[in-house]
């Protein structure tokens, strides 16, 4: 097995510990990391590919309707793709997920196309009344991956949980 | 044949299988049909329908999962389609409601009006695809054991609907999880025990 990112292993444990089995992702590099984890060592979370954000929260919460308890793993600039699933379908039916946000745009950013999503992403999931919480080392990375977990599927209401380039930039042990 | 038409032929062969329908005039015709428990009505997200009735599909390999779709909704997601021929649901049937028209919004004009053609959209996606416009060519493709998914393009004339669904989403919701077996209040309590 490669070595991987501690942030990568902890998200990936903390989703796993959370019991989450299926995770909906749209492809982001960083994130990488997380979806090779996740399919050498935790076999039993189903991955699913979108074309887009929003799809991939309308597949997750048809998930959550049918039992699952579903992830949803996407690059910041995404989450505007899924603004109107998250606001018009997750939120008034108080549909549970977790949502993993791999941030660009913030400190260590090189791309400018990036940068104004990244500053807007607290502000939005703040207007909207989404909870979010941000890794800040990759040692609590399970941890809040797991708290941020326990918060939507307890609360009924997606939760964001916000993985920082300072910690994706990093470089691997 | 109308849409409501087209949409009692859906509620009858779905049985006691669950139907999501995308929101407007799809929904609204779907609850005059048969109002029933497994019926999940959205009353936003457009282009949506199809995606949570693929994560519907997905996490219940036992059921068989109806998508009562619109034209315009489905050309918002068409990706949707992509998706559905990688993961291939074989309990998913979309049946799209094609007016080719935005009825729900005013009745512009939609791009299948002028020959966009969904099921040729739905075959160049690897998804078996059938486009019908009468009720026992719909009800035909409905009913039979299916071992990959299946988009019915049903060529429908508006039916201006009269009725609409409970607007309460949490209780859509909730009653829905419940007649499919999955009450929620139930593993709310069960997890905090």
């Amino acid at each position: 097995m490669r070595e991987r990112p501690a942030w990568a292993s902890g998200v990936s444990a903390g989703l796993y510990a959370a019991g989450c089995r299926d995770a909906v992702y749209v492809p982001d590099n960083p994130l990488s990391h997380v979806l090779a984890e996740i399919g050498e060592r935790y076999r039993d979370v189903r991955l699913a590919l979108a074309t887009r954000e929003e799809e991939a929260v309308g597949v997750a919460a048809g998930l959550y309707l049918g039992g699952r308890r579903p992830a949803v793993l996407l690059q910041s600039s995404g989450l505007g793709n899924a603004l109107n699933a998250v606001t018009s379908l997750v939120v008034p039916y108080q549909i549970p997920m977790l949502i993993v946000v791999s941030m660009r745009g913030d400190v260590g950013e090189w791309n400018a196309a990036q940068v104004p999503m990244g500053r807007a992403v607290r502000p939005i999931l703040d207007a909207i009344g989404i909870a979010h919480a941000t890794i800040e080392s990759p040692a609590d990375a399970e941890r809040i991956v797991a708290l941020t977990a326990a918060t939507a599927f307890g609360t009924r209401m997606a939760a964001a949980c916000l993985v920082p380039r300072r910690i994706t930039s990093a470089p691997a042990p | 044949m109308t849409r409501l038409e087209a949409t009692r032929v859906v509620v009858s062969a779905a049985g006691e299988a669950p139907i999501v329908a995308s929101l407007g005039h799809p929904a609204y015709d779907l609850f005059t049909a048969g109002d029933r428990p497994q019926n999940f009505y959205t009353w936003g997200s457009m282009g949506m329908a199809s995606s949570i009735g693929l994560g519907l599909a997905l996490a219940k390999p036992e059921a068989r999962v109806y998508v009562v779709d619109g034209d315009g909704a489905l050309l918002m997601n068409l990706g949707s389609l992509a998706t559905i021929g990688l993961l291939r649901p074989p309990n998913l049937v979309l049946v799209v409601m094609d007016n080719g028209a935005y009825a729900t919004t005013g009745g512009q004009s939609s791009p299948t009006s002028r020959g966009a053609d969904l099921e040729a959209a739905a075959r160049a996606m690897r998804v078996e695809a059938a486009t019908v416009r009468v009720e026992d060519d719909l009800r035909a493709r409905l009913i039979g054991e299916r071992r990959e998914p299946l988009v019915v393009v049903a060529k429908v004339s508006e039916s201006a609907p009269t009725a609409r669904p409970p607007l309460d989403c949490v209780f859509i919701k909730q009653r829905f999880m419940a007649a499919i077996g999955n009450p929620e209040a139930a593993a709310h309590v069960a997890r905090r025990a």
